[in-house]
């Protein structure tokens, strides 16, 4: 083996040493310990029953994997993936905002040539983005993979400061050891007290579970804790219920029939120990969670027998028990797909919600609280 | 254009360099690797490496750097090649979902391994393995650096394990052959 020159002296390599071990002590992040922005004070919603849906503008033959979002001007903005089919090297992640005058004109904002650019890797397509507006600036999580399937997801992040006209060349998140690779995100993070997001993930290689990865206010990553869960479970969605505490339901992958599961911290996302399994089927399909303005939460997911028909649930009691409420839509011929949603609270107490419309377009539908407990239209 | 990924494509570069100055080419030896290096960087293939087996970590790189400055035998011997291979198999599995504990996490608030890397540091000393000792320095420099978001990023990578799996691989074959010669 090589030997260092005779000139350097014995004590200079434990010299770097130190010197070099100080630095690193310096440069290692001592955040505080972790907690929730707390939920804002529920209050009951005054708004009458209503309902209206809308298609998304189609920009290709396959659409999926919608993300909601509200910018700081009022306006709903949503990126979802398209191209020829799922997982095609044409695939790419397009955005639009919804103004008074309806959905804009969809912009492209990350493909396999942009991602590739700006992460110097070789990259066959793009996958699930996550759409975040944390002040003036619009986050974009999405996937992409180089070589494999699925399971070889590399999480990558980007942000605009104008409202998605522009966008910074996007960065990996260094989420795995292996290359990198299998962290998926698909739903949206949870600001923290400390000015940082959580951000829900899932992990699918060797073991499948759900991942809450802790980010610093200027994106750095502070800690990324596992949700075990027997069953193999993805892409967790993630309500605060208080500074503290939170909820995360997940998509059942294990053995059919499936249902919702469940982990809750109770130490603001240190610990996600698993708890029963809710009595609400999940047929491997992705879910939605959203904290409502009167507090309750609300569930889009899929019935038992597939994907041919999207649902609702409400829970009053921090998601202790879970009533039915209302089925956006059904349908029972062959081609009938209503999956992928993705919830959003406007701030004038309307819910948003998107989902993939039988793999041909995207669908966005807007409605009351009202409308929820049975209310006409 | 960010540091982590402009540090992974160069990375790369000089790594598939280093792997063709292991070629058996004589003089000629110098020039090969700096042409591999140049053709790995603007031939798509350090990006097909990055994308392949992710960010390299600063070890390998300074073993890369090491091959091409006709430093060697390379401090990858038998030995250090087979302790870093029997810790991967247990981090790898652990890390990646077999059982509760992510030892992966730890990289990225990393004050109990930081602290644990000091006794390594005085036995590395004591055995006299100063080169070691003087990578394992650079690779906490890289840390402080704050390019890279976990510990563990700057001391490991798969392709370094593969490596080390050739090295180890290599050994055993050597000495199957002399059981049998003899």
């Amino acid at each position: 083996m090589i030997q260092l020159p005779k000139t350097i002296p014995r004590w200079l390599p434990p010299l770097l040493f130190i010197g070099a071990l100080s630095a690193a002590f310096w440069r290692a992040p001592a955040p505080l310990a972790p907690a929730f922005e707390p939920p804002p004070t529920a209050a009951p919603s005054l708004l009458p029953a209503s309902f209206s849906s809308e298609m998304l503008p189609k920009v290709a033959e396959w659409m999926q994997a919608t993300s909601l979002t509200q910018l700081p001007d009022g306006r709903l903005a949503a990126a979802w993936l398209a191209g020829s089919a799922e997982g095609a090297e044409d695939v790419g992640i397009w955005y639009s905002r919804r103004g008074k005058e309806g959905w804009s004109k969809p912009l492209p904002i990350a493909n396999r040539e942009s991602t590739a650019g700006g992460t110097f890797a070789h990259v066959r397509s793009v996958s699930d983005p996550v759409l975040y507006a944390e002040g003036s600036w619009l986050h974009l999580w999405y996937g992409s993979t180089g070589f494999g399937g699925a399971a070889t997801n590399v999480l990558n992040h980007s942000v605009s400061t104008d409202a998605g006209q522009s966008w910074i060349k996007p960065t990996r998140l260094q989420t795995s050891p292996l290359a990198n690779i299998s962290t998926h995100a698909r739903t949206p993070p949870l600001p923290l007290a400390d000015g940082g997001l959580g951000l829900p993930m899932h992990h699918a290689f060797i073991a499948t579970h759900g991942e809450w990865l802790r980010l610093s206010p200027n994106g750095q990553i502070l800690d990324k804790v596992r949700l075990p869960n027997p069953t193999p479970t993805l892409q967790p969605a993630v309500v605060a219920l208080d500074a503290q505490r939170a909820l995360a339901l997940l998509r059942d992958a294990g053995p059919t029939p499936g249902k919702v599961q469940i982990a809750i911290t109770d130490d603001g996302g240190l610990h996600w120990p698993v708890a029963a399994a809710l009595p609400v089927p999940n047929p491997n399909a992705p879910i939605a969670l959203l904290r409502l303005k009167s507090g309750r939460l609300l569930l889009a997911g899929n019935p038992q027998n597939g994907r041919e028909a999207l649902l609702l649930w409400l829970s009053a009691d921090e998601g202790k028990t879970w009533q039915a409420s209302r089925t956006v839509e059904a349908a029972t011929d062959g081609g009938a797909e209503f999956a992928y949603p993705a919830l959003l609270l406007g701030r004038d107490g309307r819910v948003h919600l998107a989902y993939t419309w039988r793999r041909q377009g995207i669908k966005h539908a807007v409605f009351s609280e009202a409308w929820l407990e049975g209310g006409q239209a | 254009m960010n540091a982590v990924a402009a540090y992974g494509l160069l990375a790369h570069g000089l790594i598939f360099g280093a792997i063709a100055a292991l070629l058996p080419l004589g003089e000629l030896r110098q020039r090969a690797a700096l042409i591999a290096t140049a053709t790995a960087l603007l031939a798509g293939i350090a990006p097909v490496m990055h994308a392949t087996f992710g960010t390299p970590s600063l070890t390998l790189l300074q073993l890369a750097l090491l091959q091409l400055a006709n430093k060697s035998p390379s401090p990858l011997t038998y030995r250090p090649a087979l302790g870093l291979l029997l810790f991967a198999a247990l981090f790898y599995p652990m890390a990646l979902g077999w059982g509760g504990f992510d030892p992966y996490a730890l990289g990225y608030q990393p004050w109990p391994l930081l602290a644990a890397l000091l006794p390594l540091a005085a036995a590395l000393w004591w055995c006299r393995q100063d080169v070691w000792l003087t990578l394992l320095a650079v690779d906490l420099a890289g840390y402080a650096t704050g390019v890279f978001a976990n510990l563990w990023d700057v001391l490991l990578d798969p392709l370094l394990l593969l490596l080390a799996l050739i090295v180890v691989s290599r050994q055993a074959v050597l000495r199957l052959i002399a059981a049998r010669i003899r």
